[in-house]
């Protein structure tokens, strides 16, 4: 057992360091802790606007949807890993070849990035805020609290997503029934009682009351999600060779007045064919904001009025972004390189796909704000939403071309990334708050994402294709 | 004999490798020309140069007198390529790759093609099985069909047999002989030597990223030598260098 683990974290490592170097990839728990250090200095002068308690409630909501995006990339990542290295590469697929179960390589597998994302995220966090501690007037058992219920913020997270996504193989319909349920039950909850669900989060209810019982019990529930999930989790089926109609033509026909048509067509078949768009469309997005949703809503008294649904906007709106790397993550630019297609083609392509899939976010959110019961501001919060995606969308295919999700790891990338999206951020956070029709002037935007996107495909054609 | 291919003191390092060390190299219209060499030696970069794929870090290439490093998507438009190892996409199926890559290169009677392709080499039961299901030779033959299928003057193909039955790699021999019979060009990378020795009219031998020999298979055979133990003691010689 520990010879596995220890290869797959390992083997995770080397799939990072090698792809931007070690020491750009060594220096990313650095930078968090860097990060956070900072910040610390911060919060006395936040909590004069921001209740300390919000703040807090805030980074557990952050660790939680860390945990939801980790461990769907961990599950879903799989497909996509399996395309870009070839099954035989990677040790999760190669361990098949040796006398172990499969369940057993996946326990070792979620292990694995528990242990893995806990020291690239979760302790630099931790470890930044209780090393500013005797600066900034916190108490040292606060931080070393703070770390422990952010860890398990992320656990459970990561455990959901888990056992969700262990119930995603068995059942498309029995997984997509329990998020709905949860959905409505914790809004009909909030409704009854008056109590947002989210103030019952364990680990934030851990961290302004701590006792040893609440410990126990979170962390008991954490080990029998973990358990389930590795008892419901399904080996792939194989060998099952169906046959499909050929639809590619017609659709990339139907597709025509969009450039690049065929590509573009190629993309969506694989997408639906792999139930890759449907999973990250769960994991990735409806599950994290949903449960986001119910966080930011207790900002709501130190926000203006028609803040809530802004903030909510912009961070779907960032969220929605990552759609980018669910369309270049799981394919390389190998199979390409042989036709004539240049890079910034493939780029171009991804993009047009990307922005179809925007549907998703624009209807999501107008059906949110029409059911928190302002329906009037659906058109702004929509517009918002997808500026702001775009927007980042197109910084990550200047700044990673088609390798978005493992460059976002490499320091000077990640801090221009930040750097170039918190100014839009703020600035539209800003106006929206003034006015929510300010919101619509995030239309400008447009302008400087195509200026990136443009400039994507001239960057990206000067260099040699990764993956060759 | 104009020149198909024309590489002049091309060399290509990834970091501390060097895979090509100042490769000058000539391929004549309408030969079979063979790429040899061990493992590692640059043959895969060789193809990839040439194709505009990658960039060379130094020297420069013209294939059918286009500048490969500057107009690799125009290369690329008149050749066709068998890659190393890459699949076709996973989730189409065989016909729905083939036409893809004839709505990418604008074919406009990719479906006829296509079924000549199914038939020459023999995999019309699986054109609706998804790429990822097939077997790697049945996948081998779809990455050769997706090369020739736009009937390219010239061919640049790495390892075409490597997971061929032997039944396969006859037809696929005998293709390849008839192909350069009517004007075209085939640029073939290979270990196999015998089958280099069968239907190549000229090679060419890698070691360590440099040229060792490239000529006429004539040449050889006039000799009274035959290409297996010329290449042996040609890459021996070179390990002991
Ligand atoms: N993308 C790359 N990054 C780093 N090194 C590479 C890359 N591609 C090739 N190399 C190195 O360049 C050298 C030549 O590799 P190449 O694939 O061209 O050899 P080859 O002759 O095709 O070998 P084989 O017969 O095994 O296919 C090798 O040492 C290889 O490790
Ligand atoms: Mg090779």
């Amino acid at each position: 057992m520990p010879d596995l683990f220890i290869n797959l974290v390992k083997e995770e490592w080397r799939t990072h360091s090698t792809m931007f170097g070690s020491i750009s990839f060594a220096l990313f728990p650095v930078m968090i802790f860097g990060i956070v250090f900072m910040g610390s200095f911060l919060v006395p002068f936040l909590s004069a606007t921001i209740p300390a308690g919000d703040l807090a409630l805030l980074a557990h909501a952050m660790f939680l949807l860390l945990g939801f995006m980790v461990g769907g990339f961990g599950l879903l990542g799989n497909e996509m890993m399996n395309r870009r290295f070839g099954q035989a590469s990677l040790l999760v697929y190669s361990a098949r070849s040796l006398p172990l179960s499969e369940r057993f390589i996946f326990a070792n597998f979620v292990l694995k990035d528990i242990v893995y994302y806990f020291f690239l995220w979760v302790f630099p966090f931790g470890a930044g805020y209780i090393a500013a501690s005797p600066f900034s007037g916190v108490p040292l058992s606060r931080g070393l609290l703070l770390l422990l219920t952010l860890s398990l913020a992320f656990l459970l997270g990561l455990c959901v997503v888990f056992i969700l996504s262990s119930l995603y193989v068995r059942s498309r319909a029995a997984c997509l029934l329990v998020v709905v349920c949860s959905a409505v039950a914790a809004t009909v909850f909030a409704a009854w009682s008056g109590t947002n669900p989210a103030l019952l989060f364990p680990p934030y209810l851990l961290y302004t009351a701590f006792s040893w019982v609440a410990l126990l019990g979170t962390v008991i529930a954490i080990a029998a999600m973990f358990a389930v999930s590795v008892l419901l989790f399904t080996p792939e089926s194989q060998g099952s060779t169906k046959t499909y109609r050929n639809v590619l033509g017609r659709l990339a026909r139907s597709l025509s007045f969009l450039p690049r048509s065929p590509l573009v067509a190629k993309d969506l078949l694989d997408l639906s064919r792999s139930g890759i768009g449907i999973g990250q469309a769960l994991f990735s997005f409806l599950i994290p904001l949903v449960a986001i949703w119910f966080f930011l809503s207790l900002l709501q008294n130190s926000l203006p009025p028609h803040g809530l649904i802004a903030i909510f906007s912009l961070t779907a709106g960032i969220i929605a972004s990552t759609i980018y790397t669910w369309v270049t993550e799981f394919d390389s630019f190998g199979p390409y390189a042989c036709l004539p297609v240049a890079v910034s083609t493939l780029i171009s392509s991804k993009m047009t796909t990307f922005l179809l899939l925007q549907v998703l976010p624009a209807v999501f959110i107008g059906a949110v704000a029409c059911i928190t019961g302002s329906p009037g501001l659906a058109g702004p919060a929509i517009v918002l939403c997808l500026s702001i995606s775009i927007y980042a969308a197109c910084v990550m295919a200047y700044l990673c071309g088609l390798s978005p999700s493992v460059l976002v790891y490499d320091v000077r990338v990640l801090f221009t990334y930040l750097l170039l999206d918190g100014v839009a951020l703020v600035l539209l956070a800003a106006l929206s708050f003034a006015n929510s029709l300010y919101g619509l002037l995030s239309v400008f935007l447009l302008v400087p994402a195509y200026l990136f996107a443009r400039a994507a495909g001239a960057r990206w054609d000067a260099r040699d294709p990764g993956g060759l | 004999m104009a020149s198909v291919i024309e590489a002049r003191e091309l060399s290509k390092s990834f970091g501390e490798v060097t895979a090509l060390d100042r490769v000058s190299l000539s391929v004549g219209e309408g030969a079979l020309f063979g790429l040899l060499g061990p493992n590692g030696s640059g043959k895969t970069t060789m193809i990839k140069v040439l194709t505009g794929q990658i960039r060379p870090t130094s020297g420069s290439a013209t294939v059918l007198g286009i500048d490969a490093e500057k107009e690799g998507i125009k290369v690329r438009e008149r050749v066709g390529i068998i890659p190393e190892q890459e699949s076709p996409p996973s989730f189409l199926t065989a016909m729905e790759y083939l036409e893809f890559v004839g709505a990418v290169r604008k074919i406009p009677d990719i479906g006829e093609r296509a079924e000549k392709w199914f038939d020459l080499l023999e995999f019309r039961d699986k054109k609706d099985v998804l790429c990822k299901d097939l077997s790697r030779g049945t996948r081998q033959k779809l990455m050769f069909a997706q090369a020739f299928i736009h009937e390219p003057v010239l061919a640049l193909i790495d390892e075409p047999l490597i997971n061929l039955d032997p039944i396969m790699q006859d037809v696929v021999k005998e293709f390849l002989a008839g192909y350069v019979r009517k004007g075209n060009t085939v640029f073939l990378s290979t270990h196999i030597l015998e089958v280099a020795e069968d239907i190549c009219s000229g090679i060419a031998i890698l070691h360590k990223g440099k040229l060792l020999h490239s000529g006429p298979l004539a040449d050889l055979t006039a000799r009274g030598e035959h290409l297996p133990e010329f290449f042996l003691s040609l890459v021996r010689k070179g390990r002991h260098a």
